[in-house]
């Protein structure tokens, strides 16, 4: 049920990324009721803005009643957020979204999980998920960001049994370029979790074009779950479609009123219609809307 | 008749007015110091939606009690339905939003369809907003509407400023007259025509919607407006224009909701930049009858419900037995 509350803020934690928060409050219902793709909108006072703004839910204990978000700060409401201390209330909506990640139930799934800095949230909640469901199932973590710092959300997923792939674009840290290189390998099978590390296109370049060979080299069924930048999900969509294998993406947009009533998010289907992207998504099937 | 009794009292009394005919009361008529009259419209308390910032009820089910609102305008209702605009179709301004939605609904065979049944669970008037192409595509929907039980007053979008017609009506007092005069002769709902703020003068228009037989006035519309993305060096809005709405044009709704008031005699309800029970006070103040929260709503749905609770206590506070007592009170 969703529900307009002030949470009290357990806490604020600065992480080593630049500018980005972990932002702890208790909010028992939400807790709960939120599930991966789930998102709140925040209110944060900025004498500036007057909407609220989408959050992911990054944590959600139904155990202690509490649940976070990962931001980073980018704007007013975010700089306002940063300042938020223990004790102070956060004003929010939630849990919105009609449509969240749905795990993928066939035996021997594996469970590609594709991330790019602040889309990151949602897929570690499903990971996490996944893993305490099944402590064997196969989740691959490709987790892009710039550079080594900005790599962040996925603290802890390696531990429960997640096999992270993380790439960089200055080859700081894992591989060295975009995730699609590292998801290429891996929906291709030519990478596998048994070998050491996906390496870069200069060393051992991976499958080179789309166009070449589609066929995945694994028979093990494969769903691609993707959050980030717009381009990225794109790029993810595109190869998830040419490989035929089910990618749900959790889109990005700018959601004014986040309970389906402004039409502001309206996202283009095939068809030439619009679905509002907070209660129809945020998650859809990669071939239900037009990238763009 | 309506016996009306003070707030100190304590004690509140029936209001006789009769169901509209085909029609159907949906609120229990008890009397109080905020009911409020558009029309044979009888609403709860003076604070309504404005359309298109509530979408159908049904969205917000979870966090409002709708027979608390004054009354639900429901997103515009077309005789087709519409697609609408490409996204971009809303951006935030300077204490404001811009939007470009482009009417995106099902229509009105859906809305009667899909729509109205969660509606009419509910104790709540519904002011279905009516856009159209020409007087006689208004007239049909008012018709579909008024025989199907479909609302309780029309509200007559001839100035969203986002569709290639539609703005032209409210733009000349012919061109309203025809609508009004075309949809009064398809329904014997009150009729509300919703006016445009991009005018040098409402008030002819005001008149001549009036005088064509329009029960109320809605004031204002959205006032047209652009952005653009300098990093980009392009507009934000696929559409180019867009309304502009939000705190920001408050003090532009409330000048024209005055002025109007000055020349018209049917009921306001006033809207532009509403955000607290002060600001809807000083639209009654300034000759409103009733008043709609808009894009408040998306920050804070509950917004209309908590204003009724302000005006009521402003109300107590200052003296007044009954909201009406405020109405156009403000000293000149």
């Amino acid at each position: 049920m969703i529900q307009k509350i002030l949470a009290p803020v357990v806490r604020n934690e600065k992480l080593a990324a630049p500018g980005h928060h972990v932002l702890t409050f208790h909010a028992p219902d939400l807790a709960r009721d939120s599930r991966p793709g789930h998102f709140i909108a925040v209110h944060a006072e900025t004498g500036q803005q007057i909407l609220r703004r989408p959050f992911s839910v990054y944590t959600a204990d139904p155990a202690t009643g509490n649940c976070s978000i990962l931001f980073s700060v980018y704007g007013p409401s975010t700089s306002a957020m940063a300042q938020y201390v223990p004790g102070d209330k956060i004003d929010l909506i939630g849990p919105l979204g009609g449509k969240v990640f749905t795990a993928d139930t066939r035996p021997g799934a594996r469970h590609i999980m594709v991330g790019g800095g602040y889309g990151v949230p949602p897929l570690a909640f499903l990971t996490r998920q996944i893993l305490a469901a099944d402590p064997a199932a196969t989740v691959i973590f490709v987790n892009g960001a710039r550079t080594r710092d900005f790599l962040v959300g996925t603290d802890g997923l390696d531990d429960i049994g997640a096999t992270l792939l993380p790439a960089t674009d200055d080859g700081s840290h894992g591989y060295k370029g975009r995730v699609t290189g590292v998801l290429e390998s891996v929906v291709s099978g030519q990478w596998t979790v048994d070998s050491e590390i996906v390496r870069s296109p200069a060393e051992a370049p991976v499958a080179s074009s789309l166009t070449t060979d589609h066929s995945p080299l694994t028979t093990n069924p494969t769903t691609i779950y993707t959050c980030g930048p717009t381009p990225m999900m794109k790029a993810v969509a595109e190869m998830a479609m040419a490989f035929d294998v089910p990618c749900q993406a959790s889109l990005e947009v700018f959601m004014p009123c986040g309970i389906g009533i402004c039409m502001g998010c309206a996202i283009p289907t095939p068809d030439g219609k619009y679905l509002r992207g907070c209660v129809e998504g945020p998650v859809f099937e990669a071939r239900e809307i037009v990238w763009k | 008749m309506e016996v009306r009794k003070s707030v100190a009292s304590g004690q509140w009394s029936v209001d006789s007015a009769g169901v509209p005919e085909g029609g159907r009361s949906p609120l229990s008529t008890v009397h109080s110091p905020l009911t409020t009259k558009i029309g044979s419209l009888i609403m709860r308390t003076p604070v309504t939606v404005a359309s298109g910032t509530f979408g159908f009820g049904s969205e917000t089910a979870d966090l409002v009690d709708l027979s608390k609102l004054g009354a639900i305008t429901v997103k515009a209702t077309t005789s087709k339905p519409r697609v609408g605009n490409p996204p971009t179709r809303i951006v935030e301004t300077a204490s404001g939003i811009l939007n470009a939605i482009g009417l995106q609904n099902g229509g009105v065979e859906n809305y009667i369809a899909e729509k109205l049944p969660f509606l009419r669970r509910h104790d709540c008037p519904i002011i279905v907003n009516v856009p159209g192409e020409t007087p006689e595509d208004f007239a049909y929907v008012c018709r579909l509407l008024t025989d199907a039980g479909g609302a309780d007053a029309i509200e007559l979008n001839i100035s969203c400023p986002n569709v290639s017609h539609g703005l032209d009506f409210a733009t000349d007092p012919v061109q309203t007259a025809k609508v009004v005069e075309a949809c009064r002769k398809a329904t014997h709902l009150p009729l509300i025509a919703k006016l445009s703020p991009n005018v040098t003068d409402m008030r002819p228009i005001a008149r001549a919607a009036e005088d064509a037989g329009a029960d109320g006035l809605s004031l204002i519309n959205t006032i047209i407006g652009t952005s653009i993305d300098a990093r980009k060096r392009t507009f934000r809005l696929a559409n180019i224009t867009g309304g502009l709405s939000g705190p920001a044009v408050k003090p532009i709704a409330l000048l024209h909701v005055y002025r109007v008031a000055q020349v018209s005699g049917i009921p306001i309800i006033g809207m532009g930049g509403i955000t607290n029970a002060t600001d809807a006070i000083e639209f009654l103040l300034a000759g409103a009858t009733a008043v709609a929260t808009g894009t408040i709503n998306y920050t804070n749905p509950l917004a209309a419900i908590e204003i009724a609770d302000g005006i009521a206590a402003y109300l107590t506070a200052n003296g007044f037995a009954d909201v009406s007592e405020i109405v156009g009170a403000v000293a000149s």
